[in-house]
C-alpha cells in the first residue's frame, strides 16, 4: 500500500500521519489474514525532506521512497505526477524498499492520497496516468473478498474478487454512504486489470498511530527502509513555474474563537432576517459565525452583502471545511449530518436550537432547545442584553 | 476572429455539467435527509457556471473562441444553453450516447478528451469547475487535463494570458487543512486546463473590457434563444472513442452499495429544553454570557 506523504515545504499535513496510521492497521490485518508480507510505503517528494522520511516511518510506514530536489520543493501537479508514477512503477526501486515485492510487480495494489488541495488533484492525474480507479473523499476503508455479479465487469456471472478495498464515501447530503470498489474487468470481451485501487482520504477522519520515535533505530537495524529516487525532469515540465507564494492568515478565525455560532438550512423561512439576527447575536457574545456545508452552496436568495460575507466555503464547519473545538458551539437550525458533526464534536459545550426532536445534532449537544430559531433566539438575545446591562 | 490557428488567437473550451439544483425551493429531500432526485430540478451546476464566467473573461479580454461541452443525457443541452448565456459560447457540444452512461471520472475524462480534440480547432485552454455538487469528486478536470497532455492548474482564483509568449499566469488558492492557506502565483505555457476555485472573481479593470463584456452579454442572450443552431450532439461513434474506455465498460470503479450512514452513538446526552420555558432560556443566556465574558 502506497501513501503519498503530503507536506508544505517540510511542514507535514496531519492527513499524512492519519493515512499512514490507517494503512498500517489495514496492512497488518491484510498480512495476517492472507499470510502475505506486503508493506506500507510512503512516497515523499520535496526539498530537504530526509528528516520527514523518519517521521513517516514513525507514523507507520515500513519504507519510504523519497525524491529530494529543489524543483520538487512545492507541488506542481504535472511534475509530481510524473515523478510519483515513475516511482511506483520502478520495480527494482520498490524491491529495495520492500524486499518481499514479487518479481511480477507492475503497479501498486493500493494507493492513498489526502482529499485536500494537494492530494485531490495529484491523485486524479496519477490515476489517469496509471489508468486505474480512484474514489474521492473516503472516510472508511475495509479490505475483503467479495463475489460480484456485474453486467460489464463479470458479464453477468458471479466472480470472486480477492483483496478488494472497500472505499466508503459519504455523499453530499451527509446521510448516504457509498461503497466504491475498483475491480478488474473479468469479462473476456473487455478484459482489463485495474491497479492500484486508490482513493483520497478526508483529513481528520483516521487516527494516526502513537508516535514511538525510534525510526532511526529501526532503519539502522534494517526493519525499516529509506530509499532515494533520483528524478529526471523534462525541460517542458519545468516551464510551469511557481512565481510567488504567500501564506495568508485565515481572515475569519473560526479555529481561534472561543465561541462559534453556526447556522444551517433551518434559516430558510426568512434567510435575510435570520442571518442578520444571528449576526447580531454573534456580535453580542463576541462569537465567530460558521455555516453548515449546504449553505456554502448559497441555496437562498439573500442580499449579496450577506451572501459574500457568510455563505462562503471558508465558514464551513465539517469534514470538507474547518474542524474546530471552541469552548462553546451554538448550532442554529443545523440538522447534524455526519460531515458536519466531524467538524464540531470536539467542542467543550454544545447548544443546539432545532425544532426537530430527531435531528442528529441532538446526540452531539449538551443542551438541545427544541424550538424554532425565530422564536428562541430573540429571547436569548434579550436575556443576554438584560444581564449585560444589569 | 474566425482565423483558426493564427498567432495570438486563443481557442478555449469549457466543460460543464448538468446537476441537481440544490437551491431552496427547487431541491427536494426525502424524509431521511437524502436527495429526492425525481423531484429535484436539474440545472447548470454552480461550479460549471463559474467556469463559464472564466471562459467569458477569455472572450472579453483575449478575444477567445469558446466551445462549451458537456457529457450527459439529451436533457443536458439545457446546461449548455445556460452556459451559453454566461460565456457567449460560439459552439455547443453535447456528448450524449447511452454507452457513455454510468461512467466514473476516468471514463468521463476519456469521452471529454475526445470531444475537445474534435472541436475542429487546436484548443489552447480548457476551463473546468471545481467539482460537481452531486458527484463532488473534483477529479474529472485534472484527469481530462492529463489525458489531453495539458498542464493542469487547480483552485484558480484569477488568471491572465500573455498572447505573445502564449503563457498563462494564474493565481491559486491552496487550503492546507490544519496548516494555513497559500496564495500561489504560477505561470505555465499553453495548452492548459484550469479548474476554477469557488472564490474565482472576474475583474474587468478597463472600461473597454466592461463595454465589450456588456456587448457580449447581450449577444449571449441572443444566441441562447437560438441555442439549438449552435448545438452539435455527438455519439460515441461520432467521437471515435474506443468503447472499452468509456461508460460503464471503461470505468475501473463501480458503486457497490449505497447505505444510510448509521447514526453515531450519542456522545453527549442533551438536556432538552422547551422553548416556552423562558426561565430556562434565561439560564442558558446566562451560561452563554459567562463563557463570553470569561473570554474577554
Amino acid at each position: 500500500m502506497f501513501v503519498l506523504f503530503e507536506h508544505d515545504d517540510g511542514n507535514a499535513l496531519n492527513v499524512s500521519y492519519e493515512m499512514l496510521g490507517e494503512a498500517r492497521r489495514l496492512m497488518d490485518e491484510f498480512n495476517g489474514r492472507y499470510a502475505l508480507d506486503e508493506k506500507v510505503i510512503a512516497v515523499l517528494l520535496g526539498q530537504n525532506v530526509r528528516e520527514l522520511a523518519y517521521r513517516a516511518i514513525d507514523a507507520g510506514a515500513d519504507a519510504v521512497i523519497f525524491a529530494d530536489h529543489e524543483e520538487l520543493r512545492y507541488p506542481r501537479v504535472n511534475l509530481y505526477t510524473k515523478v510519483i508514477s515513475a516511482i511506483v512503477r520502478d520495480r527494482s526501486l520498490v524491491k529495495q524498499a520492500a524486499q518481499s515485492t514479487s518479481d511480477e510487480y507492475v503497479k501498486p495494489r493500493y494507493m492513498l492520497f489526502g482529499a485536500d488541495s494537494i492530494g485531490r488533484h495529484i491523485s486524479s492525474t496519477v490515476l489517469a496516468e496509471l489508468e486505474s480507479g480512484l474514489a474521492s473523499d473516503v472516510n472508511k476503508l475495509v479490505i475483503d473478498d467479495v463475489t460480484i455479479t456485474h453486467q460489464y465487469k463479470t458479464n453477468g456471472k458471479p466472480e470472486l474478487y480477492k483483496h478488494v478495498l472497500f472505499m466508503y464515501r459519504p455523499d453530499f447530503s451527509g446521510f448516504l454512504w457509498t461503497q466504491i470498489l475498483c475491480l478488474d474487468n473479468k469479462n473476456p470481451a473487455i478484459a482489463r486489470e485495474y491497479s492500484p485501487q486508490a482513493c483520497s482520504v478526508i483529513p481528520g477522519v483516521f487516527k494516526p498511530l502513537q508516535y514511538d520515535g525510534d525510526a532511526r533505530k529501526r532503519v539502522e537495524e534494517g526493519y525499516a527502509r529509506i530509499v532515494e529516487y533520483k528524478p529526471e525532469f523534462n525541460s517542458d515540465d519545468l516551464r510551469y513555474r511557481i512565481v510567488r507564494r504567500q501564506i495568508i492568515r485565515d481572515e475569519i478565525g473560526l479555529e481561534d474563537s472561543k465561541i462559534v455560532v453556526a447556522f444551517g438550512r433551518g434559516i430558510k423561512d426568512d434567510p435575510e432576517d435570520n442571518i442578520r439576527m444571528i449576526e447580531g447575536f454573534a456580535q453580542l457574545i463576541n462569537a465567530k459565525v460558521a455555516i453548515s456545508l449546504p449553505l456554502s452552496k448559497q441555496p437562498f436568495s439573500v442580499s449579496s452583502a450577506l451572501k459574500e460575507r457568510y455563505l462562503i466555503p471558508a465558514r464551513v464547519v465539517g469534514s470538507s471545511g474547518k474542524k474546530i473545538a471552541p469552548k462553546l458551539y451554538i448550532a442554529i437550525g443545523i440538522s447534524g449530518a455526519m460531515h458536519h458533526l466531524v467538524g464540531m464534536k470536539e467542542s467543550d459545550t454544545v447548544i443546539a436550537i432545532n425544532p426537530d426532536p430527531d435531528a442528529p445534532i441532538k446526540d452531539e449537544s449538551d443542551i438541545f432547545i427544541q424550538g424554532r430559531l425565530e422564536y428562541v433566539l430573540p429571547i436569548l438575545i434579550e436575556s443576554i442584553k438584560g444581564m449585560g446591562s444589569s | 476572429m474566425d482565423d483558426d490557428d493564427g498567432e495570438g488567437v486563443i481557442n478555449a473550451a469549457v466543460m460543464v455539467k448538468l446537476e441537481p439544483d440544490l437551491s431552496e425551493g427547487n431541491v427536494s429531500y426525502n424524509p431521511d435527509g437524502t436527495l429526492n432526485r425525481s423531484q429535484t430540478k436539474n440545472i447548470l451546476g454552480p461550479h460549471s457556471a463559474i467556469a463559464c464566467r472564466a471562459a467569458m473573461y477569455a472572450k472579453v479580454c483575449y478575444d477567445a473562441w469558446v466551445g462549451a461541452c458537456s457529457m450527459g443525457p439529451p436533457t443536458a443541452e439545457i446546461a449548455l444553453k445556460d452556459a451559453m448565456v454566461i460565456c457567449c459560447a460560439d459552439e455547443l457540444h453535447l456528448y450524449s450516447d447511452r454507452i457513455f452512461a454510468g461512467a466514473d471520472t476516468l471514463a468521463t475524462a476519456e469521452t471529454i478528451k475526445h470531444g475537445i480534440m474534435k472541436m475542429g480547432r487546436r484548443i489552447d485552454l480548457v476551463f473546468s469547475g471545481h467539482r460537481a455538487v452531486d458527484g463532488e469528486t473534483g477529479q474529472t478536470g485534472p484527469q481530462t487535463a492529463w489525458k489531453l497532455g495539458f498542464n493542469f492548474i487547480g483552485n484558480v482564483i484569477e488568471y491572465s494570458i500573455d498572447l505573445r509568449s502564449r503563457m498563462i499566469n494564474a493565481r491559486r488558492k491552496v487550503d492546507l487543512p490544519g496548516l494555513y492557506t497559500i496564495i500561489e502565483d504560477v505561470e505555465c505555457p499553453l495548452p492548459a486546463l484550469i479548474a476554477l476555485d469557488p472564490s474565482y472573481r472576474d475583474n474587468y479593470r478597463k472600461v473597454s473590457e466592461r463595454l465589450r463584456y456588456a456587448r457580449l452579454e447581450k449577444e449571449a442572450r441572443k444566441r441562447a434563444e437560438d441555442y439549438k443552431s449552435y448545438l452539435r450532439i455527438w455519439s460515441a461513434k461520432d467521437l471515435g472513442v474506443d468503447v472499452r474506455y468509456i461508460g460503464l465498460a471503461g470505468s475501473p470503479t463501480i458503486v457497490y452499495k449505497v447505505e444510510k450512514i448509521p447514526k453515531a452513538k450519542a456522545s453527549r446526552r442533551a438536556k432538552v429544553v422547551d422553548p416556552n420555558n423562558v426561565e430556562e432560556l434565561r439560564e442558558i443566556g446566562n451560561l452563554i454570557l459567562n463563557i463570553a465574558l470569561g473570554e474577554r
